[in-house]
């Protein structure tokens, strides 16, 4: 399975190395020709369906040894929704819905949510590239038990456009809107920490991105007479960078390594608090270190930077997951912290 | 792609049965008033007795080969030794450099006699060590060391001075960075050697230097014309630099580096459980996961020591990380004095905080100062 997964990083490394480059991401729009070829080609490797079951017709790798695929998809800078795609695929698969073909996204936040004669009616909220999509998949809870709602349709009234941060964001408002499958949620799945994962891992790959291109532009950029990255003072900001990624890297491999079935929440926790506050830094020094030129559009250090804004808010924030770490070893047991960590 | 990576490593039931032993030890000894938890322990609190009990139970040389009394279990094995040790802050100071970097520097670099005749001492808990690295003119700037070691017909003579020598009053021996050629015009990191110095012989003088808490680890030492025998050097001649910076990668990456302070915490919590549920569980979730990511970091660097690799920007990395995060850990205990003030805090509590906060400014000092560990990641990325 390894190796499987070694030639799938290859291949999509040479399908994202000859489609994206920045004026793609320019025009994040469902006409867009190029998006399409993007997408064609991503499809014909199977990679959306790659944590998907195998009598679903998918590779089954598990969705925790694939992070390495996630990182390599936003180190790219891949403006469509892959990775959504990839986590909703594997979630519909265990909870023994069969994924459809096409663009996916997912919605976990909704307002006034009711289901009847299997239409659903509502506000769902904050969805990621809906206008590229074509399947959505809403997470929803009724009477304490989650759902998972696959809608192959998408039919609504947009009533806000948002998230000028990154990538395009929606509130949609449907009324009778036909539902394709609707399953219970595998119980051995919690969507926000899959989701958490999903941005920690996102956001690694991008950050490498940003340091990179931080590394690149201080060593040809001459002031004074010589390279920026001669001078001590960027030295020491583009170092601090690298110790943030490296730590958020660390915590995250803490879950690349293991499987669901002992999956532990605080690790996850741990990455995405991790992730966050590197992120935060990270952002800041490598528009420090670019200057003007990383302020403006067709620079692609913005495109990466608001991607990390925008994912460190998702699916809980540093200090809520602060908030479940502390609580979870102050209120649940009684050890003392060493007994507790080692 | 991530230029700097630290793969997970899982702790085995062997290891965490180990771990288990440890404990149970050291819960005996405080239980036995065999020792006190006290803070920077690794530095201050050093307690020959301990040491050789640590011998005994078969936890100082833990890698080294049996055939100089070790025991050649991994270093993953001597990690979480260290780990338990200081987590409890127990008085391992005697032991703590020669255990660390020194007997590792010898049965890498040492010829036979220098390892039958000071492995096995090491390894019992007998034989201490210093480092001889800083000089009253050489501090971050290591390779303008100026102490020099003239070779003679059949010895080598040592003249110069270290500064900032912890322990060496209680050493038994110092591992030397001296010149023994001038340094070339291209290279300033040639002509440097490395000498295994008795600090009992004839001309060596040690003077304290009471640090800032009133206390003495440092020392100055001088070696007025100190005759070495044929045999002191330690490794080769001129390659000095190559291995200095090998110690420096045993001497940065382990967990001393981060849990220099951790009884204060394991107390605090202790003390405020109850008040930190309503009002502090964000701050001591911050703390852990600040903590475990260190210790999955610290730990990848043992295992890459175990494989034979070379890791000193990760090393470098991990220090730089621990000492951010114990600054960060004072600062935060300090805010939560805004909860429950200071002067409510249990006397022994207050004192160790207080402690902390008084020598936290030498954490990002020792072992390299901020400046330089960033210096050294820099290279690594291509911008020196």
């Amino acid at each position: 399975m390894i190796e499987e997964l070694e030639i799938i990083l290859e291949t999509t490394s040479k399908i994202l190395q000859k489609h994206v480059n920045h004026s793609l991401r320019q025009n994040i729009v469902s006409e867009n020709t190029d998006i399409l070829n993007l997408w064609n080609d991503i499809e014909k490797n199977g990679l959306p369906k790659i944590s998907v079951k195998e009598k679903f017709g998918g590779y089954e790798i598990p969705f925790f040894s694939i992070l390495p695929l996630i990182k390599i998809i936003n180190n790219h800078g891949t403006p469509l929704p892959l990775s959504e795609t990839i986590l909703s695929n594997y979630v519909l698969s265990e909870s023994d819905i069969n994924p459809p073909n096409g663009i996916m996204t997912f919605a976990t936040d909704t307002k006034n949510i009711q289901i009847k004669n299997n239409m659903i009616s509502g506000d769902i909220l904050s969805i990621p590239y809906l206008n590229l999509s074509k399947n959505l998949l809403i997470i929803n809870e009724m009477n304490n038990a989650k759902q998972a709602i696959l809608i192959d349709e998408i039919n609504g009234e947009i009533i806000h456009k948002k998230n000028f941060l990154a990538e395009p964001r929606y509130d949609i408002r449907v009324a009778n809107l036909n539902i394709a499958e609707i399953k219970p949620l595998n119980d051995k799945i919690d969507f926000k920490f899959l989701g958490a994962i999903l941005r920690c891992a996102q956001m690694i790959g991008a950050m490498e991105k940003v340091l990179d291109l931080s590394i690149n532009y201080c060593s040809e950029r001459q002031q004074f007479g010589r390279a920026l990255s001669k001078f001590q003072a960027i030295q020491h900001q583009i170092s601090d960078m690298a110790v943030e990624l490296s730590a958020s890297s660390a915590a995250l491999s803490a879950i690349t390594d293991i499987n669901l079935s002992d999956n532990n929440f605080n690790d996850i926790a741990i990455s995405k608090i991790r992730a966050g506050a590197a992120a935060g830094k990270i952002i800041a020094i490598s528009h420090q270190v670019h200057g003007a030129i990383g302020f403006t559009k067709e620079y692609e250090l913005s495109y990466f930077t608001k991607n990390l804004n925008s994912w460190r808010n998702d699916f809980g924030n540093e200090s809520f997951w602060e908030e479940f770490l502390g609580k979870t070893f102050l209120e649940k047991n009684n050890k003392n912290l060493w007994e507790y960590l080692a | 792609m991530s230029k700097f990576n630290f793969p997970f490593i899982k702790e085995t039931n062997e290891l965490s049965n180990l771990r288990k032993e440890v404990r149970d030890f050291i819960t005996t000894c405080i239980n036995n008033n065999e020792f006190t938890p006290s803070p920077d322990a690794w530095v201050f609190s050093a307690d020959p007795s301990f040491s050789k009990k640590l011998g005994s139970k078969g936890w100082l040389g833990m890698s080294f080969p049996k055939e100089y009394g070790g025991h050649q279990r991994t270093a993953l094995e001597r990690y979480v030794v260290t780990e338990e040790l200081l987590s409890s802050g127990a008085p391992v100071a005697a032991h703590w450099i020669a255990d660390r970097q020194s007997g590792s520097q010898i049965l890498r670099y040492g010829n036979e006699k220098q390892k039958s005749s000071i492995i096995p001492r090491i390894t019992a808990g007998e034989c201490f060590f210093a480092i001889g690295m800083s000089e009253p003119d050489s501090g971050s700037d290591l390779a303008s060391v100026k102490t020099k070691a003239t070779k003679t017909k059949d010895s080598w003579k040592l003249e110069g001075r270290k500064i900032w020598s912890t322990g060496a009053h209680l050493a038994h021996y110092m591992i030397v960075l001296a010149r023994t050629s001038p340094a070339s015009e291209k290279n300033r990191h040639e002509g440097l050697s490395q000498f295994l110095v008795d600090l009992s012989l004839p001309n060596v003088k040690i003077t304290g230097i009471p640090d800032m808490t009133g206390q003495r680890h440092f020392n100055e030492t001088l070696f007025d014309n100190v005759e070495l025998s044929d045999d002191s050097l330690l490794g080769e001649e001129g390659k000095g630099w190559k291995q200095v910076v090998g110690e420096l990668a045993l001497e940065r990456s382990g967990p001393e580096r981060f849990l220099s302070h951790f009884t204060l915490l394991d107390s605090f919590i202790n003390e405020f459980r109850n008040s930190l549920i309503h009002s502090g569980s964000k701050i001591v979730g911050k703390l852990i996961s600040e903590i475990q990511t260190l210790r999955r970091m610290s730990f990848s660097v043992a295992s890459m020591l175990q494989n034979g690799e070379s890791p000193e920007t990760q090393a470098a990395f991990v220090k730089e990380l621990g000492n951010k995060f114990e600054k960060m850990m004072i600062e935060t205990l300090r805010e939560f004095s805004n909860i429950v003030p200071l002067y409510e805090w249990p006397n022994q509590l207050q004192n160790l905080f207080e402690d902390a906060t008084l020598r936290i400014p030498s954490n990002s000092l020792r072992g390299g100062t901020t400046e330089i560990m960033k210096g050294i990641i820099a290279r690594q990325l291509g911008l020196r």
